[in-house]
């Protein structure tokens, strides 16, 4: 167990939505490590719970997780989740592709479920797990806390995301509902084999490999789950945002040579990033001229986002939360490249 | 300048709204939903004028000349006929109410006021199925067709959708009573309702859940389902749902007693079938041939489509509602003739208390089989 100065104490109850997700079971791993003995999973109706099991039997030494089934868009399970809930730290999110489907799974769900908390006496702090896609990085060069953050031309988990950060900060300033924003960088690790986006996309048949020289906003799962938990117990911190992203960035590149080193090889092609920019650019007008016909999936916010160059600080996560990244960039990218071996193999 | 309203703002309504801006003479002055925070989503991505959390007070306030209700299929009828009521006319998404009785009450009442409603089969008006309905107009089939069949299958992989259904036992698809089947088939089941030319078609359905939902430990989703559909002495026709089959068709093939038309709704692709034959031999190769000579037109005019920006995923919608409006503008028909509104429904009430009374419990099973055949034998006779 590693002691860490804490809102809570160890058998104050923490919440935990979409914990069956790909980040669930490592935050619900890392809260049992961190000494916090009382964990409520909240699921969805028919998602499994194997990984989740399987995190409470290897850590089960007097501490307890334990599962509630529901919907987030049902006020009544919400309240029934929140209950005695000292620290909720709220994961689930709509990754849907339409604007609707994404808005309604992560603002709806997060306003039903701040609702149903936050005249709760036992609440400390709710965690609202957000995304640096958040971030429109049209002006700056180097991504923290402070840069611009923006839903126009975004997609629709952008979009949600932007809305579901502007709601929760809206709570707290209206009501001073106790929340802390979190948002990590491009999460990997064992179990999700895809490759970021930033790195580039197989969209055409060939992997487009569009990051070049850029730094990747990577960080490993074990560690962002560590800076999530640490944001919910932190002292402090009330109303802050904490961005994630790990030490030592290999650049697009550096990452794409090593993942075909190390689990497949596959053809790629270099687009040069004012090669991408133009299509991008030329996409967005022809979707502007066409009135839609093909839809703005490309456009100049996703290339600013996610394929223009950045530098990327965790300064103030380290200062304010004591994080520190404990599993290496080398160590995560070996076990990540062991899964995606795993997984073609199985 | 037609004032319209978007009553409901999930998913469809995104297309709506898409498609309404493309239409000129109309502006979409207000949205509403009963959750202010999807309500609002819809009024910041789009330009409308207000939003609205109450249908009455958007009546009341943005005086819509027409309203598209995009709910849930459980809350149409009420919605529908609260706007005719208020004096909007409506277009209602399919499928339009959940029996016929509800869509005869609509009709009466849009009748009586005076207004237009329309059921939101916007496949009926796809550049592909535009040019079908043209051909058979032109007499290209002979006559009255002699037999149709209309596949109109679901992936069930389809993540978001069904994850939503198959997750939540207290989805509303589930409390429709044709639940995934009334939510989905009426696009298939219209293209045969247009060319039957009787009210009221005899039906015989057989929907069972596919081995794969029983897998999943479902058991109220009926995701197969095949019937056949006849008029006395006349047309007869095929309907074939899957969430299994594959490639997951969405096709319409209509015979006449000289010629016959396969639609492909997914690749736009319409192919005219000869009744008439070669001889000998000619038979095997001209055919394939002229059939090659016409999936390359089909590109052709895709292309073209595509080319002159016209090619939208919903350009169908698009046409619809233009349409629709146009009969507003000029009082003229509706672009979907009631009698085919009525005629889908009553085809879905009968195929839905047919599936329903097919699982009820084993012992009452061989007795509804039983009156089914005497019903059948009955109808023979006369």
């Amino acid at each position: 167990m590693n002691s860490v100065a804490s809102i809570i104490g160890p058998h104050d109850l923490i919440l935990v939505t979409g914990a069956t997700g790909f980040m669930g079971p490592a935050v619900a791993n890392s809260l049992l490590r961190h000494g916090f003995k009382n964990v409520r999973a909240f699921v969805r109706p028919s998602s499994s719970v194997a990984r989740l099991t399987a995190v409470a039997n290897d850590r089960c030494e007097h501490a307890r997780i334990e599962s509630v089934r529901g919907n987030l868009l049902s006020p009544d399970d919400c309240r029934m989740a929140v209950q005695n809930a000292s620290v909720i730290i709220h994961l689930a999110t709509g990754g849907d592709k339409s604007y609707p489907d994404a808005f309604m799974n992560s603002v709806v769900t997060t306003r039903n479920l701040i609702e149903a908390c936050r005249h709760q006496a036992s609440l400390r702090r709710f965690v609202n797990v957000s995304s640096f896609a958040v971030y429109t990085n049209a002006e700056d060069k180097r991504i923290d806390e402070e840069s611009r953050v923006g839903a126009i031309g975004g997609d629709a988990y952008t979009f949600a995301k932007v809305k579901q950060d502007e709601l929760v900060t809206e709570y707290g300033q209206r009501f001073g509902f106790p929340y802390v924003i979190v948002r990590p960088g491009s999460v990997f690790g064992p179990g999700k084999e895809a490759i970021s986006g930033r790195v580039g996309i197989d969209t055409f048949g060939v992997f487009m490999h569009l990051g070049g020289s850029n730094r990747i906003p990577l960080t490993y799962i074990d560690n962002c789950a560590d800076a999530i938990v640490l944001a919910g117990v932190t002292p402090g911190i009330e109303g802050e945002v904490f961005n994630v992203v790990d030490d030592d960035l290999p650049s697009s590149r550096q990452f794409l040579r090593q993942y075909k080193r190390n689990v497949k090889r596959m053809r790629s092609i270099y687009i040069p990033r004012p090669v991408s920019y133009a299509f991008c650019r030329m996409w967005e007008k022809y979707s502007d001229w066409s009135e839609g016909q093909l839809p703005p999936v490309f456009n100049r916010r996703r290339w600013n986002s996610e394929w223009k160059k950045a530098r990327y600080s965790n300064e103030k996560s380290k200062i304010k939360l004591g994080w520190t990244p404990k599993i290496s960039m080398q160590e995560g990218l070996s076990r990540y490249f062991a899964g995606c071996r795993e997984a073609q193999g199985a | 300048m037609l004032k319209v309203a978007i009553v409901g703002c999930g998913k469809i309504a995104d297309a709506h709204a898409s498609q309404i801006l493309r239409i000129g003479g109309c502006e979409i002055v207000a949205v509403c939903d009963r959750e202010p925070l999807m309500a609002k989503q819809l009024y910041e991505r789009f330009p409308v004028r207000h939003y609205f959390e109450d249908l009455a007070e958007l009546l009341a306030k943005a005086q819509p000349d027409v309203v598209h209700i995009t709910t849930p299929a459980e809350t149409h009828y009420n919605i529908a006929r609260l706007c005719l009521e208020h004096g909007s006319h409506a277009y209602v998404e399919k499928p339009v109410t959940l029996n016929a009785a509800e869509a005869e009450a609509l009709i009466a009442l849009a009748e009586a006021r005076g207004l237009k409603l329309t059921a939101g089969h916007d496949d009926q008006f796809s550049h592909v199925t535009r040019r079908m309905r043209a051909l058979v107009r032109s007499g290209y089939l002979g006559g009255p067709p002699v037999h149709m069949e209309s596949s109109f299958c679901y992936d069930l992989g389809d993540p978001a959708y069904a994850r939503a259904l198959l997750s939540d036992k207290t989805h509303w698809v589930r409390r429709l009573p044709g639940k995934l089947l009334q939510n989905i088939i009426s696009h298939g089941v219209a293209r045969i309702a247009e060319f039957l030319t009787g009210d009221s078609p005899q039906v015989i359905a057989h929907g069972f859940v596919s081995p794969l939902l029983r897998g999943m430990g479902e058991t109220e989703i009926v995701d197969e389902l095949r019937v056949i559909i006849s008029e006395e002495r006349r047309t007869t026709a095929y309907f074939t749902f899957s969430s299994q089959m594959r490639p997951t068709l969405h096709e319409f093939r209509i015979y006449g007693p000289r010629n016959g038309l396969i639609l492909d709704q997914d690749q736009e692709t319409l192919i005219k079938v000869r009744g008439e034959r070669y001889k000998s031999f000619a038979e095997k190769f001209i055919p394939p041939v002229a059939l090659a000579s016409q999936f390359l037109c089909n590109l052709k005019t895709n292309i073209g489509s595509f080319l002159r920006r016209d090619f939208h995923m919903k350009a169908g919608m698009k046409c619809l509602i233009e349409s629709f409006y146009r009969s507003i503008a000029q009082n003229g028909p509706p672009p979907i003739p009631y009698r085919e509104i009525l005629v889908t429904a009553r085809i879905m009430d009968s195929i839905f208390d047919q599936v329903a009374s097919k699982r009820l419990p084993a012992g009452s099973e061989a007795r509804v089989c039983e009156e089914r055949m005497l019903v059948e034998m009955g109808s023979r006779g006369r």
